[in-house]
């Protein structure tokens, strides 16, 4: 006969909670969720890694829209050959606005490059070195592996790439111009930039399901990205479904500007492409041998 | 209920094909509860692949097995909440400490005070004498450093079935003595099913054997009946001192004239001479082989017994069998 004990009743449930201790929460797609989640988060905000994130991005951002805002201008006062250059920097936008523009390029190219070099190898190396089979021979869910992934390399990129250089680039313009850029469109065009670089996080954790090393992971995502940049011109219907304008669909919605259809359509196409991503990785991934 | 003979893991006609290799072939085990199962087998026979099948990190092309009456492939989590696993490479977060993966581990079993989580943890590297070491990063770990830590984070949630895949091949003798000693205690809690090639291990601890090779699961029996051979034929250890050749070869004649007597080797060492007997009635041998050699009463028998097998023997005769076909 075959033991159906309940998991209630099992040794070690029963020496566990004598020391005071409870199951873990968790079942189906959430087992172990939370524990790993810990983990992953812990790798961004725990190690040195933190300090290092919020250093890179506050010099490759608000570095450079510190250059434009404030050096460019000073050394154009001192050099006036220099002034032309200064003025050009926004395309003779008012410096409140051309600061948000060059916040939403800059996350929108860098950001992309950097989410993409982040996250290339979260599934390869885990596959790689055992630690997934390690962890997944625990009570947690594939489905689970894989959500707190990529949440967790969210969360790192909206605290790291969009929200502290933000909040950063909002004091910048304020001491430039001494205007308040007004906040919740602000944050709306943010949340375009962190879709764009969440469509490359999921573009990427799905390719690291699918393949076995880093070069196809790689070659795929920066084949999207700056091979998408240089097929619109050719082929531009491909401007409805990738990601391809996104800081200039940001800056609309911060400037509240009505959106032509191709930006709704890009939009939408870049939310859904992301969705599928997600599930493509997760189906596969519950079936992949470990 | 009784569950002295309940079955933790069943598994029938088990098998896993990759493309054209069928590296399983149609296995049927049944671990009993409280058991030291050994899953013996050469490089490749496939004891890997069966139990990261029980583990569900990798599918089966065919059969059914359960543990704890759970399907491996529908309710893995559950299985997986109760049972501990060693792999055989152990492979950890590199820059986390022992301290900090014990921690990780118990976390998917239990919440609680994390002064609870961290006594647990304390416990299990108690258990392992890794006490000194459990601050330091894993990367710096040597390799029975490592199988102490896997036996550690396998053991962490006291598991009702521990399963580990050749945890002393990477262990240094006194390293192998106090992994078997801890098996042999977890033994009253825990049913273990282990895979493994260093067979005095497995004579000294297990109770079970199962041997595969090339995917085919060629034995499998309580150890003491696979030592036995197969309860028919055997083999005699007899030496024999004598002064007479005559009396030697008369009782030589009187046993090989018997119909239950395969094969008499022989060999003379001065004035004693050792003989192996093969018998296909092991009843009969028992009954009459002796009498036989002593109706000549000038014979002097020195020795005589029943040839005991240990496992290597058993494991090499039975392998060797099944390449030859």
């Amino acid at each position: 006969m075959t033991i159906q004990t309940q998991p209630q009743t099992t040794r070690d449930l029963r020496l566990a909670a004598r020391q005071g201790l409870l199951p873990a929460r968790g079942s189906g797609w959430l087992a172990g969720f939370g524990n790993m989640l810990a983990k992953e988060l812990g790798e961004w905000f725990c190690t040195r890694r933190w300090l290092w994130q919020f250093l890179i991005w506050l010099i490759i951002i608000n570095g450079f829209l510190a250059l434009t805002l404030f050096v460019l201008p000073a050394l154009a006062s001192i050099y006036p050959e220099l002034k032309p250059t200064a003025d050009g920097v926004f395309a003779g936008l008012p410096p409140e606005v051309g600061g948000v523009m060059m916040y939403f390029s800059i996350i929108v190219m860098t950001g992309t490059i950097g989410v993409i070099i982040l996250a290339q190898d979260e599934i390869i190396q885990e596959k790689q070195s055992g630690t997934a089979a390690w962890i997944l021979s625990k009570p947690a869910a594939r489905q689970g592996f894989i959500l707190t992934k990529l949440l967790s390399n969210t969360i790192g990129a909206l605290v790291f790439i969009v929200a502290l250089p933000w909040l950063v680039t909002l004091v910048e313009i304020f001491l430039a111009t001494g205007q308040l850029v007004p906040l919740v469109p602000f944050l709306v065009g943010a949340g375009v930039v962190l879709l764009a670089l969440f469509f490359y996080l999921s573009l990427v954790i799905m390719l690291g399901v699918l393949f076995e090393s880093r070069g196809p992971v790689l070659g795929v995502a920066f084949g999207v990205m700056f091979g998408g940049l240089l097929i619109r011109n050719f082929f531009p219907p491909i401007n409805y479904v990738l990601p391809l304008s996104m800081e200039g669909i940001a800056l609309m919605v911060e400037q509240g500007m009505a959106l032509p259809v191709i930006f709704v359509s890009q939009l939408i196409s870049t939310a859904a492409l992301s969705i599928v991503f997600i599930l493509v990785a997760l189906w596969r991934f519950q079936r992949i041998e470990l | 209920m009784d569950t002295s003979n309940s079955l933790v893991i069943e598994t029938h006609n088990l098998s896993k094909v990759y493309k054209e290799a069928h590296a399983l072939q149609g296995i049927d085990l049944s671990v009993k509860q409280h058991s030291i199962f050994g899953f013996l087998g050469p490089n490749g026979a496939g004891k890997t692949t069966t139990i990261k099948i029980l583990l569900g990190l990798i599918q089966p092309s065919g059969g059914q097995a359960t543990i704890f009456g759970h399907d491996v492939q529908r309710d893995s989590v559950a299985i997986r909440k109760r049972t501990g696993y060693l792999a055989q490479e152990p492979r950890y977060y590199e820059h986390l400490t022992a301290r900090q993966i014990l921690g990780y581990t118990a976390r998917f079993f239990y919440r609680g005070p994390k002064d609870l989580i961290e006594a647990r943890v304390q416990e299990m590297l108690e258990l392992v004498g890794l006490e000194d070491k459990a601050d330091r990063p894993v990367r710096g770990f040597s390799g029975g450093e490592r199988q102490r830590l896997g036996i550690a984070q396998a053991q962490v949630n006291y598991p009702d079935l521990l399963i580990l895949d050749e945890p002393a091949a990477s262990l240094d003798p006194m390293g192998r003595h106090d992994v078997l000693e801890v098996m042999e205690k977890l033994r009253k809690h825990t049913t273990i099913f282990y895979s493994t090639h260093i067979l005095d291990d497995v004579q000294r601890v297990s109770d079970t054997v199962a041997i595969l090779n090339r995917g085919k699961l060629i034995a499998k029996a309580p150890i003491s009946e696979l030592l036995a051979g197969d309860g028919c034929s055997a083999i005699y250890d007899i030496t024999l001192k004598s002064e007479a050749e005559a009396a030697l070869v008369g009782a030589r004649d009187r046993v090989t004239g018997q119909p239950w007597v395969q094969n008499l080797n022989l060999e003379a060492e001065g004035s004693l001479t050792s003989w192996q007997v093969s018998v296909s009635d092991d009843g009969a041998a028992e009954d009459l082989l002796l009498r036989l050699i002593l109706e000549d009463r000038s014979l002097k028998v020195k020795h005589f017994g029943r040839k005991t097998y240990n496992l290597e023997e058993v494991f090499l005769e039975l392998v060797e069998k099944e390449n030859s076909k």
